[in-house]
């Protein structure tokens, strides 16, 4: 039934032609379109969307008089029962301060948060569990490998690559690191399928770049980057690779050992875990030549007045009490999206970009930013717009007020982005596997009646 | 934008306040500026119905997120034991309770414009037909020209773009104009623009922003970046004050941080430059605190510094400027009497020999006492006159 749907795209040519051969397990989903589709849709099977919406109590509401259409995945995602029960159980049941106490609650607490440890490290597939560092969110992650990483290894003149398309977190601390080392930060722009130019990176890659910092798919393009390849070349001249997966990880297969990524951040909240954790994978190696980023309990070996010796990694970056029942929630997320399997919410959540993308040209006078969907190239499932003369603000506002739909109008927290692209905002709908087409189809419905009612007032 | 100097902008009143009992004639309310507006066109023939609605007090449905409490011992002992009838009529559903239980100030206390576009907005229902009526006010939104789109004017936010623009007449009335990118937020801005034009600066100050909540438009009032409502609102009213405040000093000695309603002959567009401290020495003085007229403009504390700077210092030039306008809503302006940051430029020989560090800390140790009492912060430049010869 989705055969045939993209005739009037036009053929592009391969994002990259030194592009590796995909492993057969397609871990990063590259696969062709046709294969993709029949393989997942069949006709009269109940979709993802479906069967997954029962474990989202949050989606059965009313929003303004009508039903909630939760299009703001990117910004956060929604927790499913599981998660809501597993930190309910935790403070419920064994709540106590890990890796100190003795008593019985402290143990099976400590048991717990390290078990979710575990689960995270499996997850990506990392080779130890103590490559995994949990942190407050991505944002913090990315900060400590910018104070401890990229303090103690960056020298005046060194180059960090960096795409004008990242998010403000992967930009703002290394400025900040850079005025402080002398670093340089340098920055690649987008090529004419509106994508980080790897080409022009490629190019930029030098003995003097120390770090290479990508995201892996972009919150407000939906492209994805070949990250296996910037890591071959930047290794190739010693560099690092710091990979800012906050909207891979939730979505698709990530193995960091089949990237090979030095570094590697996500949040939890986007990857349906509760807010205030996020993990930071460092290769073993790495961390343990890093500093501290935080000082205080839990990250130091032994205390004396006058200095202190420091604990190893993952401890050695995890100061103070962390988010023990969050973690734990976090884990309880990745045991249920290993329930599903990523690869089936990538493969569903492909067939919804494309139905997204599809739709949304219908709409007259809109702009979509980031690349068309092709063979070679997919999108993530979600829609960066402007539509001609109307204020995304507006939009968003009527969408929400008037039909329920829930959407995101802004920057992004991508300015550079949105400044090369000449504008000052963008609406952005974005979705997860527990959409459906139904949400799609309400959402565009929604969206003709308001540029109607826009559009009646010039 | 709590530090308003002087002004108390407690949102504590009355519940029982509320006025609408002594709300005028509907046919009052729809000026001819309404007539063409589709609210009105719609509620022509409702205007009875309007009339009786308000005093049947319609507006308490489910919309309008009011609560009504026991009222507080009120400000206004006027009204507080008029309207108790009000206090019996149930609404229709519990509203739910806004961030904090701020109750709303009288609705007579608002600018009669305001009130105006508050009652025609309650008349109706319907929130598409609300926006139809703001992005009908953002339509007939005199234009700002571009000069005027400055960061000064700019609405902190990162949504949409906003600009205010304030001047005052020669009643000294507050008069905006403002433009936006945004359809919506434009109709927000033209609403308040018609609401408050031409009001004196203390009533505009007086208002506070939970009258959104009467206009039934789901106005969250949560100060937040993204909230442009209530950003717009602060900035007009941060406009205002500074206006009053600069006009008040171009009269002259200005004595304290009081709001008073001066009579100037002068209209005084705001701007955020340094003021020429020195241009209204002619000009009579009114109702002021100090009364220490000078050719400088200074208050008490402005003449303090300088007499204590001649007097150890003996120099060859001085220069003592209040700039405390400039930073009126700035936390150090809280409790003092207004006289916050000075620009003092000094020439003496006393400073021969004396590095910068030195320099300053002599003059910051003549000016101890000044500095325990509320002066918050100065700006140096400490010279010699063999310094200021060679340049």
């Amino acid at each position: 039934m989705v055969e045939g749907v993209f005739v009037k795209l036009p053929s592009f040519p391969f994002l990259n032609p030194a592009v590796s051969p995909s492993s057969p397990n397609c871990r990063l989903g590259f696969r062709r379109f046709s294969a993709s589709l029949s393989a997942v849709v069949k006709e009269g099977s109940v979709s993802l969307g479906h069967s997954t919406r029962p474990d989202f109590p949050i989606l059965h509401q009313e929003v303004n008089g009508s039903k909630l259409v939760y299009l703001d995945n990117a910004a956060t995602s929604q927790k499913p029962t599981a998660v809501l029960k597993a930190l309910q159980n935790y403070y419920e049941t064994y709540n106590s301060n890990v890796h100190r106490g003795i008593h019985y609650l402290s143990a099976k607490a400590t048991d717990e948060y390290e078990l979710a440890r575990k689960k995270v490290a499996a997850f990506i597939n990392a080779s130890d569990s103590t490559e995994i560092v949990f942190t407050r969110n991505a944002t913090e992650a990315i900060n400590l490998v910018a104070y401890s990483w990229g303090l103690s290894n960056l020298r005046p003149g060194s180059e960090i690559i960096l795409s004008i398309a990242e998010h403000h977190s992967a930009i703002v601390p290394w400025q900040t690191i850079a005025q402080k080392t002398g670093a340089i930060l340098r920055f690649v722009s987008l090529d004419e399928n509106e994508v980080p130019d790897v080409e022009e990176l490629r190019g930029m890659i030098s003995e003097r770049t120390e770090l290479v910092v990508v995201h892996h798919v972009s919150n407000v393009l939906g492209s994805v980057l070949p990250i296996e390849d910037i890591v071959i070349w930047a290794h190739a001249v010693g560099a690092k690779v710091l990979v800012d997966a906050c909207q891979s990880v939730p979505h698709m297969v990530v193995d960091v050992q089949g990237l090979d990524a030095d570094f590697l951040v996500a949040s939890s909240h986007k990857m349906c875990g509760p807010t205030g954790v996020g993990f930071l994978f460092g290769k073993s190696n790495l961390l343990l030549d890093m500093p501290p980023f935080l000082g205080g309990g839990e990250m130091i070996s032994d205390v004396f007045l006058d200095h202190s010796t420091y604990a190893e990694p993952p401890s050695r970056f995890e100061a103070g009490t962390p988010a023990i029942g969050e973690a734990i929630g976090l884990g309880a997320a990745i045991d249920y999206l290993s329930g599903i399997g990523m690869q089936k919410i990538h493969d569903y959540e492909m067939e919804l970009a494309n139905y997204l993308y599809e739709k949304l040209c219908s709409v007259p006078n809109i702009r979509i930013y980031g690349p068309k969907p092709s063979d070679n190239i997919h999108r993530a499932a979600l829609c960066s717009f402007n539509v001609e003369n109307i204020h995304p603000t507006d939009l968003a506002t009527f969408l929400d007020q008037q039909h329920g739909v829930a959407i995101r109008s802004g920057h992004h927290c991508a300015q550079p982005l949105h400044r090369h692209l000449g504008v000052n905002a963008s609406a952005r709908a974005s979705l997860h596997f527990y959409n459906t087409r139904e949400d799609v189809d309400e959402f565009i419905r929604s969206l003709d009646d308001t540029v109607s009612f826009f559009n009646s007032f010039k | 934008m709590e530090a308003f100097v002087g002004i108390d902008t407690n949102l504590e009143r009355s519940r029982s306040d509320l006025p609408f009992k002594s709300i005028p004639a509907a046919t009052h309310l729809f000026s001819r500026w309404f007539d063409s507006s589709p609210l009105t066109c719609a509620l022509k023939h409702q205007r009875k119905m309007a009339l009786h609605s308000f005093s049947s007090a319609r507006f308490c449905t489910s919309k309008f997120p009011i609560c009504f409490h026991l009222s507080k011992p009120s400000k206004f002992p006027l009204f507080s034991h008029r309207s108790i009838s009000f206090e019996k009529i149930p609404t229709k559903s519990p509203p739910p309770l806004r961030s904090s239980s701020t109750q709303l100030q009288p609705m007579e206390e608002l600018p009669p414009k305001l009130q105006e576009i508050i009652k025609l907005f309650q008349s109706v229902e319907e929130p598409k037909a609300k926006y139809e009526q703001l992005m009908f006010y953002g339509k007939n939104l005199n234009p700002l020209d571009t000069q005027f789109k400055t960061k000064e004017n700019k609405v902190e936010g990162c949504v949409s773009q906003v600009w205010v623009r304030a001047y005052l007449d020669e009643d000294k009335n507050v008069f905006y104009q403002a433009d936006s990118d945004s359809v919506l937020t434009k109709g927000l801005a033209a609403l308040l623009v018609n609401g408050l034009s031409g009001r004196p600066a203390q009533e505009i100050l007086r208002v506070p922003p939970d009258f959104a909540v009467l206009l039934g438009l789901q106005q969250s009032l949560t100060p937040s970046r993204n909230n442009g409502f209530l950003n717009m609102l602060k900035l007009m009213q941060r406009k205002a004050l500074e206006l009053l405040i600069e006009a008040e000093k171009g009269n002259g000695a200005y004595g304290n941080g009081q709001v008073v309603t001066d009579n100037s002959e002068k209209p005084v567009e705001n701007s955020n430059s340094d003021s020429n401290v020195d241009e209204n020495s002619g000009v009579r003085l009114s109702s002021q605190k100090s009364n220490e007229d000078n050719s400088s403009g200074l208050g008490s504390r402005g003449m303090r510094i300088k007499e204590k700077l001649e007097r150890e210092l003996s120099p060859i030039v001085l220069e003592v400027e209040d700039v405390s306008y400039q930073h009126a809503g700035h936390a150090g302006v809280r409790g003092s009497d207004g006289e916050t940051h000075f620009n003092v430029r000094i020439v003496s020989k006393e400073f021969e020999g004396k590095s910068l560090v030195k320099r300053h800390r002599l003059i910051y140790g003549l000016l101890d006492e000044e500095l325990q009492t509320g002066l918050h912060a100065l700006s140096l430049v400490a010279k010699t006159p063999s310094e200021v010869e060679a340049k």
